[in-house]
């Protein structure tokens, strides 16, 4: 028995299993609506963000790094932007908000969450990614026309920290 | 001539060097479609500069301090000064995994400290000062996440590591700031490439799910030997972006479930060549025995190819020649560099495939003739 697409009449050939929240969601789908639920997102290949990324730009930049030299090793915003390497730890806070939001590029984040060196945990970054990560599944609930699904996602972005709105929205302009 | 005991293999090198254990000769969970698993933390140490900007004397000094620390967190290991090796020795320790391309040809002061059973091992000033990877046969990201961090745990201890809060560890390329964790799994999909004749657009559908899949949970799939997409032998490997924000469990549990979906497409892809037309499925291992047991020259693409086929042949039962383990260790055994090691001299291409064509039939016990 061929079975037909979850979208449209068309013969189902490609059968997904996702797991959300834990939990397996079966769908089946034919190639283009396959294709249009899961367009590619462009590589974000570093150098091409750093090419992409010119010092300075964007209107909340206080002071532009283009100019910030490091002290202590001598490396400059644009000599990093060439390379995509630091000369040394202390770049990170001589870069300023120019490195934030490359990092925020990248990682779609710019807060660590993870283990210290004396062993302790750092926690502020996960609450703003599962938030992201709610977000995401929202739209794609929305994408696929999942309107409960979407309704549920919309109530767990509610009941997270509102704190942390701002980094979020943020990114959702980006 | 055995694949079994390494350590006749490659008596002490002229420098006196030493290989660990093969440990991909082992079977690990889910070894019938998951080859390996890794994990790397890149770590640097605070009172030195990065690798770019070292100042005249201070990647000598940095090396220098780092194998100390390393020698007194894990007595066991060995170390070796990657300038004091031979070219052949420093692309064999390459084609272990035990460091990276890079750290092979590079002419900075430079070292690897390893475990003897192979499963650790540290690079020293590599692109950062320390990059601490743990291995495991099949799919075990416990085991490989367990190992390294006791051991920066560990050297955490003894060093004062470039951290703070905002932005965790700080690491040369902003790509790998905050955790500086890359864990990979090394999948062996042959399934999911070997179509009905004359379809090919199933191949690249299930790639593209794959790699769809993947884009979702901010993890990448690369084709594991060369850096094309088309990947030599089916291997492809599984990894993990993002390490700014995203926490070490979720960045797990991401590759855990990705990983999981794969192995199922992978394993009802084989369900459904054994049950629409098993007699390809024999044909193709069949023809891969063939070419190995016969062939005077083989280059190292093809006999990688072929070997992935007598892989999927041991693991589906239909094929009791040779087991995985042989398979596994051949595989590493045929690179250019090892067979050079075993040569003992540098060898011209024609030699190398004629070599590996020879170490193929003996080691598949086929006659020498
Ligand atoms: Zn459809
Ligand atoms: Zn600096």
């Amino acid at each position: 028995m061929v079975q037909s697409c979850d979208r449209c009449e068309s013969p189902a050939t490609v059968h997904l299993t996702e797991i959300r929240n834990g939990e397996k969601a079966e769908s089946h789908l034919c190639e283009e609506c396959a294709r249009a639920l899961h367009v590619p997102q462009p590589s974000k290949e570093l150098q091409k963000l750093l090419e992409s990324f010119s010092p300075g730009s964007g209107k909340q930049s206080s002071k532009p790094s283009a100019t910030a030299t490091c002290p202590d090793c001598g490396m400059s915003y644009a000599e990093f932007r060439q390379t995509g390497r630091f000369g040394c730890a202390k770049d990170y806070e001589i870069f300023g908000a120019d490195l934030v939001k490359l990092l925020e590029k990248i990682h779609r984040s710019s807060t660590y969450t993870g283990k210290s060196p004396s062993g302790d945990r750092v926690e502020q970054g996960e609450l703003i990614d599962a938030m992201r990560r709610a977000r995401r599944r929202l739209e794609s609930a929305i994408e696929a026309e999942d309107y409960e699904e979407a309704a549920r996602l919309r109530d767990e972005i509610r009941r997270m920290n509102p704190g942390a709105e701002g980094d979020a929205s943020q990114e959702g302009g980006a | 001539m055995s694949f079994g005991d390494q350590a006749s293999l490659f008596p002490d090198g002229p420098n006196g060097l030493h290989l660990p254990e093969l440990w991909l000769q082992q079977e690990g969970p889910e070894a019938d479609v998951v080859v390996s698993t890794r994990m790397r933390l890149a770590r640097n140490v605070e009172g030195f500069h990065f690798k770019s900007r070292f100042k005249e004397g201070e990647s000598e000094r940095l090396e220098a301090y780092l194998r100390e620390v390393l020698l007194e967190a894990e007595p066991r290991f060995r170390y070796h000064s990657m300038p004091a090796l031979s070219s052949t020795e420093r692309e064999v320790m390459f084609e272990r995994h035990l460091v990276s391309r890079e750290h092979v040809g590079d002419e900075q002061p430079r070292g690897v400290a390893f475990a003897p059973d192979g499963r650790t091992s540290v690079m020293v000033n590599e692109e950062d000062h320390l990059r601490i990877q743990a291995f495991a046969p099949g799919f075990d990201l416990e085991s490989v996440d367990q190992r390294v961090n006791a051991l920066d745990d560990d050297v955490a201890g003894r060093v004062r590591y470039c951290f703070d809060a905002r932005f965790g560890y700080r690491t040369s390329c902003p790509t790998n700031t905050g955790t500086g964790l890359r864990t990979s799994v090394m999948m062996h999909l042959p399934a999911l490439a070997l179509r009905p004749a004359g379809n090919t657009k199933g191949r690249d559908r299930d790639l593209v799910r794959m790699r769809n899949a993947a884009e979702e949970l901010g993890l990448t799939v690369r084709g594991l030997f060369g850096e094309s997409s088309r990947a030599e032998g089916d291997f492809f490997q599984i990894s993990n972006q993002v390490t700014l924000g995203r926490s070490p469990a979720q960045t797990l549990q991401d590759v855990r479930e990705l990983v999981k979906l794969v192995v199922e497409w992978e394993r009802s892809n084989r369900e459904a060549h054994l049950r629409d037309d098993p007699g390809r499925l024999d044909d193709h291992v069949w023809r891969a025995w063939g070419l190995l047991t016969h062939a005077r020259r083989l280059s190292s693409s093809e006999a990688l190819s072929h070997l992935s086929a007598l892989r999927l042949g041991a693991q589906l039962d239909i094929f009791h020649e040779v087991r995985t383990p042989v398979i596994q260790s051949l595989m590493v055994n045929l690179r250019p560099a090892h067979l050079q090691l075993r040569a003992e001299r540098e060898l011209e291409p024609d030699e190398r495939d004629e070599l590996r064509a020879r170490l193929i039939r003996d080691a598949l016990g086929s006659s020498t003739r």
